[in-house]
């Protein structure tokens, strides 16, 4: 593996937010990048299916790559990365699919350290998981 | 609503998600440790970074692009079918961090890596922890198995609070992976308890 992190070129040839027709932010902005999208099956068949016709609610390939990856639940960083855009633009995709009913967010756990620290239930769920590695 | 409407079925179950940030220097072995516990090989993600983000001086390096990207990256623990951990993976030049408020946000605590030959690399990533009150163990890589200092030596040289477990290992050992997210958690329960410890 190489070691490591830095690499500052994006290897894209398209501007990066013609992909989201120049906005450059989503319409609410509280996706994380640990939120868990999970596609609705039954609305995103029906959205599918409409095909390639013109109009606002038409998806685009990327679109319909997200709506693919997500019949398995997936983080945002992991979509992100599965499409090979920044988290930024892929935010703005799926606020798209989110307000249409086509993808469900599941917001991370709270970690809330001012009320007394972590659930002690959560750590212990973890601890258990992670011995099995 | 229509008494008649029919009940939609249920979505499938979406787990839900903590995160867990892994910090230190340049190439101190950040990815290497998050594909030594990770499930999948480690997943790389990208945020965009506008030329007015950065200061001037920093951009030697840089094209002339008015954006360009600094990456991430990042694997993932299956916890239990409602539990995911992430692993993220810092990025290890500090003039990034300013825009990782997304990462930070949520962490349950961090791994600082550190390499006793250059100590001082991983002082930027105690600094950003402390600073943000994020829980966080410190592991001492022995990789390259010439660690000369003891312990102690270690913790004086990089003024760790005692309470601040520091493990040494090799961090491309999955058991060593595992150890120091061991160590993170049972950190994690004892704040817990002494802050939920009734006072007087």
């Amino acid at each position: 593996m190489s070691d490591e992190d830095e690499d500052d070129s994006s290897g894209s040839m398209v501007r990066p937010y013609t992909i989201t027709r120049g906005r450059t932010a989503p319409e609410r902005d509280n996706l994380t990048l640990i939120t868990v999208l999970t596609t609705v099956e039954e609305e995103a068949r029906v959205a599918l299916a409409r095909g390639s016709r013109s109009g606002p609610r038409n998806l685009q390939p990327e679109h319909r790559m997200i709506l693919n990856q997500c019949r398995r639940p997936a983080a945002v960083a992991e979509v992100a990365a599965g499409l090979d855009l920044p988290v930024s633009v892929t935010k703005i995709l799926l606020d798209d699919l989110i307000s249409q009913g086509l993808l469900l967010a599941r917001a991370p756990l709270s970690v809330a350290r001012a009320s007394g620290g972590v659930d002690l239930g959560l750590l212990t769920a973890v601890r258990e998981g992670l011995r099995r590695l | 609503m229509a008494p008649t409407a029919p009940t939609p079925p249920a979505p499938p179950a979406a787990p839900a998600a903590v995160k867990i940030l892994i910090a230190g220097g340049f190439g101190v072995g950040k990815t290497t440790l998050v594909g030594s516990v990770s499930e999948v090989a480690p997943l790389r993600t990208e945020e965009l970074l506008t030329r007015a983000s950065v200061g001037v001086d920093d951009l030697s390096g840089v094209d002339s692009k008015n954006t360009t990207t600094v990456a991430l990256d990042f694997g993932r623990i299956t916890v239990n079918a409602d539990l995911v951990v992430y692993l993220f993976g810092t990025p290890g030049q500090e003039r990034f961090w300013f825009m990782w408020n997304d990462l930070v946000n949520g962490a349950l605590g961090g791994i600082v890596i550190a390499d006793t030959r250059r100590l001082d690399t991983s002082f930027a990533s105690i600094d950003f922890f402390e600073s943000r009150g994020i829980p966080f163990v410190v592991a001492i890589n022995c990789f390259h198995a010439h660690n000369t200092r003891t312990p102690d030596e270690i913790r004086a040289a990089l003024d760790l609070d005692p309470q601040v477990p520091m493990l040494l290992g090799d961090v491309r050992e999955r058991s060593f992976g595992r150890d120091l997210l061991l160590a993170l958690v049972d950190h994690l329960m004892d704040l817990s308890a002494v802050r939920a410890a009734p006072v007087g």
